[in-house]
C-alpha cells in the first residue's frame, strides 16, 4: 500500500535532510507504529505520507513515495485529502472553525468531498458512535476540553474513510481514558484490514498492545524495523533516546538479576508479562 | 453555542425563516431608514416591521435591550449636537451664545431614528439567525466557501486571541514591564504586547492551513452541505415584494431629490 | 489580475481569518495600556503587506462584517468600505517596499490614516447625523461645530486628529513585527 524507496527530504533553508534514504514498505491493513527521539524525522515522515511534503512545505525531495500505486509528488493536496488522512497533535488548530457544532464539524470534510447529504449523515453518525461523541454532537467544538476536541479531530478525518490514516502523536494531549478510546477506535477500524494506519507515538505500552509492526527512526533514517514484539523489547532502544515498555524493562532487569532463568523474547504487554513471569 | 455572537437560540417561526428572508427585511429597513422623510414614518416602520417579529421570535426583550444599548450614545450626541448647531427658530434653551432649538432637536432625533431603524434591522437579523446558516444561504447562491470560512472562523476563534493578549500582558508584567508610565512609555509597550500575539498567531496559521487541507478544503469541485435551509414559496414572494418596495422607495427618494 | 489569483491560497485564507481575530484581540491592547488608540486594523495591514492589496482589502472588509456579527460594535459594517481601502493601501505600500524602512512605514501609515479620515467623514456626517457615538470624539466634533464649521468638516477634522496617528502606529507595529518574523515563516509568503 505504502512504498518508500530511497526517499529523502530536506526542508527549505536547512542543510541537514530531515529524512534520508528511507526504505519502507507498508502493506494494506497494517497497523504500523513509528517511534524515535525528538527530531528524528517522525513528523516529517507523517507529512511526507500525506503529501504535505512537498506540496505544502516545498523543499527538496528525492526518491520514490507511492501510496496505493500513486506517486504522491504528482498529486495535489486537494485530491490526496480524501485518500490519506492526517491527524495532528494540537486539537485546537484542527477544529476548522467554520462549523458551530461537533456534528457539523465532523461533516465538514465530507461536504468538501461533495458527498450526498444522506451519505454524510450516515457516516457522521457512525463515526460519532465510534469515537463516543454522540452525547456532545450538538455542542460547539469550542466548548470542549482538549481531549474531546482531539476526538472530534480524529472523527472528522475518520469520517472521510481514508485508505491510509496517519497520526502524529494524536494522544499526547489526552488522558489515559482518552488515549484508550483513540486506540480502541483505531483497532476497530483496522480490524477489516482495509485501512492502513501509521501512528507516531511515545506511549509504547499502547503501541505494544495494538501495533503489528514498529519502525524506529533516528536522524532521518530507519534504524529498526520489525514486528512490534521484537522491536519494542530491543534494548538498543535506550541508546536511541527511546525507552522500552515497562514490561520489557521489568523482565530484562529480572533476567539480569538472574531472578528468572527464562530466556527468549521479552514481553511488551501486560498479558505477555504475566505469561513470562509464570 | 455561538457564544461570541448576538445569536440567541430559540425554536420559533422567526428563527425558522430562511436567512435571506430575514436579510431582506434588514435591507428593507436600511433603505427605509434613509429614504423615509420624517420621524413619524421612521418610528412607524420600526414599530410595525421589527417589533412584531421580535416578539414572535421570543426576542423582544433582548432586541429592545440591544437597541437601547447601541442607541443611547447616539441619541444623546445627536440631540445635543444637532439641537445646538442645526439652525432653528424655536429656542428652548440658551447656553452662552448657543441656542438649543426644537427644530434642531427634532433633526437630531430624526437622525437617531434613522440609525435606530437601520441598526434595528441588523440586530434582529443577528439575534435570530445563526451566522453559519446566514453564510450557508450565501454560499448556496455562489459566495465562495473561503469567504464563509474566513467570517465564521474569525468569529469563533477571536475570544482565544483576546485571552492570549491578556496572558501576554500578565506575562510581560511578571517580567517587570511597567504599565504606569507616560504616553511615550506606553507607546513602547505596544510592541512587547502585540509582537508575541502576532507571531504566535502566524505559527498557528500554518497548523490550521494544514488541518484544512486534510479536510479537502482546497479540493476543486462542488461542495455539499449537511445543513438544510428551509425555504417556501411564501417567503420567496415576500422577499420579492420587499425588493420591489425597496426599489420603489429609492426611486421615490431620487425623484424627490432631483425634481425638488 | 494575475496577482489577484495568486493571493488566495489556503494559507492566505487562513491568515485572513486569523488576522481578523488579531484585529479584535489586539484591539483591546491600547485600552489595557491606557492609550486612546484603536489598533484594530493590525491584522488587516499585516495581510496587506504579507499577501497583497486584494487580500488586504478583503480582510478589512470582512473584519468589519465579523465585528458587526459579534455584536460588540454593530455599526462596524458601515465602515467596511473604508477598512477595505486601508487594507488595500497597506498592500500597495507593502509592494512598493515602504515597509523596509521604519520611517517610510510610519509615513505610509500617516497617509493611510488621512485618507481613512477623509473617507470616513461623509459616512459619519450623512449616515450617522454627524456624530460618532462615543463621548470623547463627539465632544471634539461639538467643539468644531461650535466654532462654526459644518457637520462634514467637523467630522473630517475630528477624524484627522486620531486616524493618522492611529494608522501610523499600526504601520510601525507591523513593520517591527515583520522585522522579528523568522525567515522560515517569511518564506511562506514569497514562495507561495
Amino acid at each position: 500500500m505504502i512504498e518508500l524507496r530511497n526517499f529523502s527530504y530536506r526542508y527549505p533553508n536547512q542543510t541537514r535532510p530531515a529524512l534520508a534514504g528511507i526504505q519502507l514498505k507498508i502493506p494494506k491493513g497494517q497497523f504500523c507504529g513509528v517511534v524515535g527521539a525528538n527530531g528524528a524525522g517522525k513528523s516529517t515522515l507523517c507529512y511526507a505520507l500525506s503529501g504535505f511534503v512537498p506540496h505544502f512545505y516545498r523543499g527538496d525531495v528525492s526518491g520514490i513515495l507511492r501510496i496505493g500505486g500513486r506517486e504522491i509528488a504528482q498529486t495535489t493536496l486537494g485530491i490526496l485529502a480524501g485518500e490519506i488522512g492526517l491527524v495532528f497533535q494540537d486539537p485546537f488548530n484542527q477544529i476548522s472553525g467554520a462549523r458551530f457544532s461537533v456534528r457539523e464539524e465532523v461533516a465538514f470534510g465530507l461536504e468538501n468531498l461533495g458527498l450526498a447529504r444522506r451519505k454524510i449523515e450516515t457516516r457522521v453518525s457512525e463515526v460519532l458512535g465510534l469515537m463516543r461523541l454522540a452525547a456532545i454532537a450538538d455542542r460547539s467544538p469550542f466548548e470542549l476540553s482538549g481531549g474531546q476536541q482531539q476526538r472530534v479531530a480524529i472523527a472528522s478525518i475518520l469520517a472521510m474513510q481514508p485508505k491510509v490514516l496517519v497520526l502524529d502523536e494524536p494522544t499526547s494531549q489526552l488522558d489515559p481514558h482518552g488515549t484508550a478510546e483513540v486506540f480502541e477506535a483505531l483497532d476497530e477500524i483496522t480490524r477489516d484490514r482495509e485501512t492502513t494506519v501509521v501512528i507516531v507515538e511515545h506511549k509504547l505500552e499502547w503501541l505494544a498492545e495494538f501495533a503489528d509492526r514498529v519502525v524506529v527512526l533516528d536522524a532521518g533514517r530507519v534504524v529498526m524495523d520489525g514486528p512490534a514484539r521484537k522491536v519494542l523489547a530491543d534494548d538498543g532502544l535506550k541508546k536511541l533516546g527511546i525507552g522500552r515498555t515497562q514490561y520489557s524493562e521489568a523482565a530484562a532487569s529480572a533476567q539480569k538479576k538472574r531472578l528468572f532463568r527464562r530466556s527468549g523474547i521479552l514481553p511488551i504487554t501486560l498479558k505477555q508479562a504475566r505469561a513470562f513471569f509464570k | 453555542m455561538a457564544g461570541n455572537t448576538l445569536y440567541i437560540e430559540k425554536d420559533s417561526s422567526l428563527h425558522r425563516l430562511h436567512p435571506l428572508t430575514k436579510l431582506s427585511v434588514t435591507l428593507f429597513c436600511l433603505i427605509c431608514a434613509f429614504t423615509l422623510p420624517d420621524l413619524l414614518w421612521l418610528l412607524a416602520v420600526y414599530l410595525v416591521i421589527l417589533l412584531p417579529p421580535a416578539a414572535l421570535g421570543g426576542l423582544l426583550r433582548p432586541f429592545l435591550k440591544s437597541c437601547v444599548t447601541v442607541m443611547t450614545p447616539f441619541v444623546i450626541s445627536l440631540t445635543l449636537i444637532q439641537g445646538f448647531f442645526t439652525g432653528g427658530e424655536t429656542i428652548l434653551l440658551e447656553v452662552g451664545r448657543f441656542a438649543f432649538t426644537a427644530e434642531g432637536a427634532l433633526a437630531g432625533l430624526t437622525a437617531a431614528a434613522r440609525i435606530l431603524l437601520a441598526l434595528g434591522g441588523a440586530l434582529l437579523l443577528m439575534l435570530s439567525t445563526r451566522p453559519d446558516r446566514l453564510m450557508l444561504a450565501f454560499t448556496q447562491r455562489g459566495l465562495p466557501n473561503s469567504l464563509a470560512y474566513i467570517v465564521l472562523t474569525a468569529l469563533q476563534i477571536f475570544p482565544s486571541f483576546q485571552k492570549r493578549a491578556q496572558v501576554i500582558l500578565e506575562a510581560q508584567q511578571a517580567r517587570g514591564l511597567e504599565t504606569k508610565v507616560g504616553v511615550v512609555g506606553r507607546m513602547r509597550l505596544l510592541l512587547p504586547l502585540t509582537g508575541p500575539l502576532v507571531l504566535s498567531s502566524i505559527v498557528d496559521v500554518e497548523a490550521r492551513a494544514m488541518a484544512l487541507e486534510a479536510r479537502a478544503f482546497s479540493r476543486p469541485g462542488r461542495k455539499t452541505s449537511l445543513q438544510v435551509l428551509y425555504d417556501s414559496r411564501g417567503q420567496r414572494i415576500m422577499r420579492f415584494g420587499l425588493i420591489v418596495l425597496s426599489l420603489g422607495l429609492i426611486a421615490a427618494r431620487m425623484w424627490l431629490i432631483f425634481y425638488d | 489580475m494575475n496577482g489577484f489569483r495568486k493571493e488566495f491560497t489556503t494559507f492566505s485564507i487562513v491568515l485572513m481569518a486569523v488576522a481578523i481575530a488579531i484585529n479584535i484581540g489586539a484591539g483591546q491592547i491600547p485600552r489595557m495600556v491606557g492609550l486612546p488608540l484603536y489598533l484594530d486594523s493590525i491584522g488587516t495591514v499585516l495581510v496587506g503587506v504579507l499577501v497583497g492589496p486584494w487580500a488586504g482589502a478583503l480582510t478589512g472588509f470582512l473584519a468589519n462584517v465579523v465585528w458587526t456579527l459579534t455584536g460588540l460594535y454593530p455599526q462596524a459594517i458601515a465602515w467596511a468600505g473604508v477598512a477595505a481601502i486601508i487594507g488595500a493601501l497597506a498592500g500597495v505600500f507593502g509592494q512598493s517596499g515602504w515597509f523596509k524602512q521604519w520611517w517610510k512605514a510610519g509615513l505610509g501609515g500617516l497617509i493611510t490614516g488621512v485618507i481613512a479620515a477623509i473617507l470616513s467623514a461623509p459616512i459619519a456626517a450623512y449616515v450617522f447625523g454627524g456624530v460618532t457615538g462615543s463621548a470623547g470624539t463627539d465632544a471634539i466634533v461639538a467643539a468644531f461645530r461650535a466654532s462654526g464649521y459644518d457637520a462634514l468638516f467637523s467630522n473630517v477634522a475630528q477624524g484627522t486628529m486620531s486616524d493618522p496617528l492611529d494608522k501610523m502606529i499600526t504601520f510601525l507595529v507591523v513593520w517591527a513585527v515583520l522585522l522579528i518574523l523568522p525567515a522560515r515563516l517569511k518564506a511562506r509568503f514569497s514562495g507561495k
